[in-house]
C-alpha cells in the first residue's frame, strides 16, 4: 500500500493465532485497516470476534500462547515507518513505542490500576520512562493531566490511591496515564463498558476533545452501536477474526451492505421509536472458534446464505472508502436501498 | 493506626490472664505434682507419707488450686518469675540463658526462609511450567512433607559425621571467643529449620504471584512500556507480597514451637528443650512462664501482621481514622 502521510497506523493482512492443547484458534484471521491521524476508527462486533486481540496485537501485549502469524503492522513515527510485528515482544524498541507513541485504555478501570500505588505514581511512571522531565516537572505534569481530565482537587488527588477514586474518575486517571506522553495513537478497548451511562458520555467527550487537540488517532473497540454513531469517523465491523465490512461511519451505518452489519444494527433498540419497534436479535450464536464454518463465517446465521457462501468471499470495493466481504452484497444492497427508497416515497 | 494498636494492646493483657489460668488448670489436671517427680523411684519406697506431705507444705503445694494460682499471678505481675521447682534455679536466670539461644536460631531461620522462599516462589511463577518451576515444585513438596527431625538427622549424618564440615550440635563451647567461632554451630539447625519454612513460603509466594500476574494492571504496566523487571517486581511482587507477609507472620510463633524438635536433635540449649523438660517435671512456675511467653509471641505476631499489612496494602485501614 502507498504510505500516505496522514495515516498513523496501517495494518495489512494481520493474522494472530492462539495455540492451546494442540488446537489453533485463528482469533484474528487476515485483518487490514488504516487509522488516520486525528480520526477515530471504531471496531465493532460481538464478543469473541477478535476485536480485543487485534488491539493487543498492535501493542504486542499478547499472552504467551499466541503469536502474530502473518501480516504487517506499520506505524508511522514522525517520518519513519516502523514495522511493529518485527519488533521483539518486550524488547527495548517495543517498550519505547508502548505508552509513549501508542497508548492503551482498558475496559475495567477497577482492575486496570494497581491498587498499591498512588494514581500520581502510576501516571509518573510513564513520564519517567518516556520523557526527560525531572521529578518536580513530572509531578507538575501529573497534576495538570489530572486537572485536564476534569478531576477536582488534582493537587490532593494525585497522592491518593485508586480505591478512593470512583469508577469514572479511575477511567479518567487511566486516560490521563495514556495521554501523558501525547501518543500518536490511543487504543481504547471498550473504555466505558464498566461505567454507567452518564459517565460514559463524559469519557467520550473527553476522548473526542483530546483527539481534536492533539491530533491523536483513536482506535475505539466497542459493541455499542450508539457509541459508534456518535464518535466514529471510520468503522470496521469484525466477525470471527475478519473484517466483514469497513468504511466511513456514514457508509457503514447508513448503507450497511453486509447482512451481519445490518443484523447488528437491527438488534439494538433505538430511542424514540417507541415500545413496539422491531428488534431482531441475530439468530444462533457465534460458532466455536475451533470448529469454524467453511467459507463465509457468518453463513450459518445468515438469511441470505446460498451455496456460494461455502467459499470465503473476497473483499469487494463498493466505493473509495466502503468495503465489504460478502458474495451477495450487490443484491443485498439493492434490496435494502429499495426498501429505503419505497419508505421515503 | 495508633488508636488501633492501643485498642489491641488493651485486650492483650486480659487475654494473657485468661490463657494463663487455662494453662494452670491444665497442669493441675495432669497426674502427679512436682514433689512426685523430685523423688527418684528407689527413694519412693522408703519415704513416708508424712515426709511427702512435709515436702508439699514446704513448696506450698498443699494449698488450694486457686490460692496457688493467685500467689503465682501476683508475684508474676510484680516481675518475680519465681524459681524452678526441679533445679531451684531462678527462672529469670533460665530464661536469660535459653531465650537468646532460641531467638538466635529462629531469627536466622526466618531470615533465610523468607528471602529464599520469596525469591524461589517468584522465579517459579515467572518461569511457570518450565523445568525450573517443576523441580522447585517437587522440592517444595518434599520440603513440606518430610518431617524436620528426619531431615535434621540426615543432615547431621551427612554434613557432620560423613563430611565432617560442621559440628554435630551444641551452641557454645568454652573455647569459643568470637562470633565467628559460633557460626558453624548454627548453620545446620538453622538451615534445617529454614528449609521446611522455605518450602511453604515458596509455594505460597508462587501461587500469590501467579494470581497477581494474571491481573489486568500487569497488562496496564506493560502497556506503559515498563521493562519486565519493573512489571514483575514493582507491580507484581509488591501486590503478591501481602498474603506472603501474613503467612510469615503467623509463622513467628510456630518458629519458636517448631524449633523444639530441632533444638532436641541438635542439643541446642533453647527454650524448646527446656519446655519439654519442665512439663515432664511438672515444674509449674517454669511451664507457666514459658507458655505465657508463647502466648505473648502469638499475640504480638498477629498485631505485627496487622500493622504490616496496613503498611503494605493501602486499601487496608486499621480502625477508624
Amino acid at each position: 500500500m502507498e504510505s500516505k502521510d496522514n495515516i498513523a497506523l496501517s495494518v495489512r493482512d494481520l493474522k494472530t493465532f492462539f495455540y492451546t492443547n494442540n488446537r489453533c484458534n485463528k482469533a484474528v484471521n487476515g485483518v487490514s485497516f488504516d487509522v488516520e491521524k486525528g480520526k477515530t476508527l471504531c471496531i465493532v462486533g460481538e464478543s469473541g470476534c477478535g476485536k480485543s486481540v487485534t488491539a493487543a496485537t498492535i501493542m504486542q501485549l499478547l499472552p504467551t500462547l499466541s503469536r502474530i502469524e502473518e501480516g504487517e503492522i506499520k506505524f508511522r513515527k514522525n517520518d519513519e515507518i516502523i514495522n511493529i510485528e518485527k519488533l521483539e515482544k518486550n524488547g527495548k524498541e517495543m517498550r519505547e513505542i508502548r505508552g509513549s507513541d501508542i497508548a492503551m485504555i482498558f475496559q475495567d478501570p477497577m482492575t486496570a490500576l494497581n491498587p498499591v500505588y498512588t494514581v500520581g505514581f502510576q501516571i509518573s511512571e510513564n513520564l519517567k520512562y518516556h520523557t526527560n522531565l525531572n521529578r518536580k516537572q513530572i509531578r507538575e505534569k501529573c497534576i495538570s493531566l489530572l486537572s485536564d481530565m476534569g478531576i477536582p482537587l488534582p493537587e490532593k488527588r494525585v497522592d491518593e490511591y485508586p480505591h478512593s477514586y470512583s469508577g469514572g474518575m479511575r477511567q479518567r486517571a487511566m486516560i490521563a496515564m495514556a495521554m501523558a506522553c501525547n501518543p500518536k495513537i490511543l487504543i481504547a478497548d471498550e473504555p466505558t463498558t464498566a461505567l454507567d451511562v452518564t459517565i460514559q458520555a463524559q469519557i467520550f467527550e473527553l476522548m473526542d476533545k483530546l483527539k481534536k487537540e492533539n491530533d491523536t488517532a483513536i482506535i475505539l473497540i466497542t459493541h455499542d452501536m450508539g457509541v459508534v454513531a456518535e464518535l466514529a469517523d471510520n468503522v470496521a465491523v469484525m466477525y470471527m477474526g475478519n473484517i466483514v465490512e469497513a468504511g466511513t461511519a456514514d457508509d457503514v451505518l447508513r448503507r450497511p451492505t453486509h447482512p451481519y452489519t445490518k443484523a447488528l444494527l437491527e438488534s439494538v433498540p433505538v430511542l424514540g421509536r417507541g415500545k413496539n419497534q422491531d428488534i431482531n436479535p441475530i439468530k444462533g450464536s457465534t460458532p466455536d472458534p475451533y470448529n469454524r464454518p467453511i467459507g463465509c463465517q457468518f453463513a450459518p446465521r445468515c438469511n441470505w446464505q446460498t451455496e456460494s457462501c461455502d467459499i470465503m468471499p473476497e473483499i469487494s470495493q463498493i466505493n473509495e472508502t466502503h468495503q465489504v466481504r460478502c458474495h451477495k452484497y450487490e443484491q443485498f444492497f439493492e434490496k435494502y436501498n429499495e426498501k429505503r427508497n419505497s419508505k421515503i416515497t | 493506626m495508633t488508636t488501633y494498636i492501643l485498642q489491641r494492646l488493651f485486650i492483650f493483657f486480659p487475654m494473657l490472664l485468661v490463657i494463663s489460668f487455662l494453662v494452670y488448670s491444665g497442669l493441675e489436671l495432669s497426674p502427679g505434682d512436682a514433689v512426685s517427680h523430685m523423688i527418684s523411684p528407689e527413694l519412693a519406697s522408703t519415704i513416708t507419707a508424712e515426709q511427702l506431705d512435709a515436702m508439699r507444705e514446704a513448696y506450698g503445694l498443699n494449698q488450694s488450686f486457686i490460692t496457688r494460682y493467685w500467689i503465682w499471678l501476683t508475684s508474676m505481675v510484680q516481675g518475680d518469675m519465681g524459681y524452678s521447682m526441679a533445679g531451684g534455679v531462678a527462672i529469670s536466670e533460665i530464661m536469660a540463658k535459653t531465650v537468646p539461644a532460641t531467638l538466635e536460631l529462629s531469627m536466622v531461620a526466618l531470615f533465610f526462609s523468607t528471602i529464599l522462599g520469596c525469591s524461589l516462589g517468584v522465579i517459579s511463577a515467572l518461569k511457570r511450567g518450565s523445568g525450573t518451576d517443576n523441580s522447585l515444585t517437587v522440592a517444595g513438596m518434599a520440603g513440606v512433607s518430610i518431617p524436620e527431625f528426619f531431615f535434621g538427622l540426615v543432615a547431621i549424618l551427612l554434613f557432620a559425621i560423613e563430611l565432617k564440615w560442621l559440628p554435630v550440635g551444641g551452641r557454645l563451647l568454652p573455647h569459643y571467643e568470637t562470633l565467628w567461632d559460633r557460626i558453624p554451630n548454627i548453620v545446620l539447625p538453622s538451615l534445617v529449620l529454614a528449609l521446611m519454612m522455605t518450602a511453604g513460603a515458596m509455594r505460597y509466594a508462587r501461587s500469590s504471584m501467579l494470581d497477581v500476574l494474571a491481573r489486568e494492571f500487569i497488562t496496564t504496566a506493560r502497556s506503559k512500556g515498563m521493562p519486565e523487571w519493573r512489571v514483575n517486581i514493582l507491580h507484581g511482587f509488591r501486590v503478591a507480597l501481602t498474603p506472603v507477609v501474613v503467612l510469615i507472620g503467623f509463622r513467628l510463633p510456630l518458629l519458636i514451637g517448631g524449633s523444639t524438635i530441632i533444638e532436641q536433635v541438635y542439643q541446642w540449649p533453647g527454650i524448646g528443650s527446656m519446655f519439654i523438660r519442665s512439663v515432664r517435671a511438672s515444674d509449674y512456675p517454669l511451664v507457666m512462664t514459658i507458655s505465657l511467653m508463647y502466648v505473648f509471641v502469638v499475640l504480638t505476631a498477629s498485631l505485627v501482621i496487622d500493622v504490616l499489612t496496613a503498611l503494605i496494602d493501602p486499601r487496608v485501614r486499621l480502625g477508624k481514622e
